[in-house]
């Protein structure tokens, strides 16, 4: 456990220490900031009701957990598979007494924990901006389980780009194709609506069946059940490629 | 004598059918070991394996009796290593590189960083990110990553690469230093010829991806005017064969 413990703390050690993560954190600032001054403007000077008390934080939850959210994620995880293979940096880690399986969990607890302080961050942002907005109670506990949920698919996305690294070359090529396999999915959603269910996108906004007054238990389980087989699924095939590599 | 490297029918071909074949090697605690060959022979494919970066096709190697392949954190446990050239992380200083590598020691802490980095002649460039090294900086960081946790193996793939003439004789006299004194068992490659006579005592030769031959450095010199000329003949008559 020991191990797993230091190579846990030094994946969140390097990813510390690279420049995008400030650049996540501006640019998430900047976003939320943005948002807010656009639904300030909108509330009180063209007068028509934009957001409500609660909504605002969960109006940029549904904005940027399609955009900025899983472009941070993409970047990270690309970080520390495909940047530590292109640069061979790999090897300081690989050849101290740890073995492959604890390395990749790892990286991928580093890669789940940047999402959830990623989320979270946004999630307070976007809290004080609503209650400079709205300046009323707004509910926090929706808040909050909207954010903790969001986690869920942008962990399944997470280890669709870990496997695209342990698949692909360099960092551009795997970068290219995450984002493609992104629009493909979403892409997907609308020419097959019917089949919308079994592609992990269309649970990007699935906090939203926990917060109606009717709560569809049925479809949070089937939401649920697929994420877990895609996690479970992803994780398997990502670490049988990460354990073959040769390096 | 106590067996610390057992290497067993080592195979690893590539696409190109070029690889390593059946490699048996032995190397007793203390060895300094020198792994021989010209460039492509198949040196650091056998050293990657040794060091879990490549899986092979056949075969096994056995650190301090712990398999590579099925105990991994075991046979590593006491092992430091340098494979093909250093490349640590250049958006940290050697003090953070360093640090990384120590988490998975217990018994390292910073005042075992700073010794290792003085021992290297690193020590004023603690704080400097490492992409701003030289190539013989960076091989003598990682050198002290390599002795960071004070391994009972060391397996380094061409330790000279980049140093200069002064890194060099200071190399050679580490090494003689930890095998002397702390019994310390290294197996070396390198295609410094001369550096390999002057440092181990031990010396395989690999040609074509085959282990022609491993004898003691003084029985080869016993032979033969130079190590040189004991390479060339092995290697022109296995080449004939």
């Amino acid at each position: 456990m020991s191990v797993f413990k230091a190579a846990y703390i030094n994946e969140l050690y390097k990813i510390s220490k690279r420049k995008k993560i400030m650049a996540a954190s501006i640019l998430s600032i900047l976003a939320v900031v943005g948002a807010a001054v656009i639904v300030y403007c909108l509330n009180n000077m063209v007068g028509i009701r934009a957001t409500g008390s609660s909504e605002f934080s969960l109006l940029v939850l549904s904005v940027l957990s399609y955009t900025l959210i899983p472009l941070f994620t993409a970047f990270v995880c690309i970080d520390i598979f495909s940047g530590e293979f292109t640069e061979q940096t790999i090897r300081l880690t690989l050849t101290r007494p740890v073995s492959r399986a604890k390395v990749f969990s790892a990286k991928v607890l580093a890669a789940a924990s940047f999402i959830m302080a990623n989320l979270l961050f946004i999630m307070i942002l976007s809290t004080i901006f609503s209650f400079i907005i709205n300046g009323t109670s707004f509910n926090l506990f929706k808040i909050f389980l909207s954010y903790i949920l969001e986690f869920f698919p942008l962990f399944v996305f997470s280890l669709v780009v870990i496997l695209i690294c342990n698949i692909t070359r360099g960092t551009t090529s795997a970068f290219m194709l995450s984002v493609l396999v992104f629009i493909l999915f979403n892409g997907l959603e609308i020419i097959f609506p019917y089949y919308k269910s079994f592609f992990f996108t269309s649970t990007f906004d699935w906090y939203r069946l926990f917060l109606g007054s009717y709560i569809n238990y049925y479809k949070i389980l089937r939401c649920f059940l697929i994420l877990s087989g895609y996690s479970i699924m992803l994780f398997g095939l990502g670490y049988y490629l990460f354990d073959k590599k040769d390096m | 004598m106590d067996k610390t490297i057992v290497i067993e029918n080592l195979t690893k071909t590539y696409k190109n059918n070029r690889g390593i074949q059946d490699i048996y090697l032995e190397v007793e605690r203390g060895d300094i070991f020198g792994f021989l060959g010209p460039n492509g022979a198949g040196k650091t494919t056998a050293m990657k394996i040794m060091v879990g970066l490549m899986k092979p096709d056949k075969g096994d190697v056995k650190i301090n009796g712990y398999s590579v392949l099925n105990e991994y954190e075991k046979a590593m446990k006491n092992v430091g290593c340098i494979i093909e050239s250093v490349i640590p992380y250049p958006y940290m200083t050697a003090f953070e590189n360093m640090k990384v590598c120590g988490r998975f020691y217990e018994e390292v802490n910073n005042s075992r960083i700073d010794e290792c980095l003085e021992l290297v002649g690193l020590f004023k460039y603690k704080n400097e990110k490492t992409k701003n090294f030289s190539l013989g900086m960076k091989q003598r960081l990682g050198i002290a990553m390599a002795i960071l946790s004070n391994p009972q193996v060391l397996i380094l793939d061409e330790p000279l690469n980049g140093l200069d003439v002064e890194g060099m004789v200071e190399m050679r006299n580490l090494i003689l230093k930890m095998a002397r004194e702390y019994k310390t068992t290294f197996f070396i490659s390198s295609h410094l010829i001369h550096d390999i006579e002057l440092t181990c005592n031990k010396v395989g030769i690999l040609y074509n991806g085959r282990l022609l031959d491993v004898d003691s450095t003084d029985n080869i010199l016993k032979n033969y005017s130079s190590l040189e000329n004991y390479y060339l003949s092995e290697v022109d008559t296995n080449v004939g064969v």
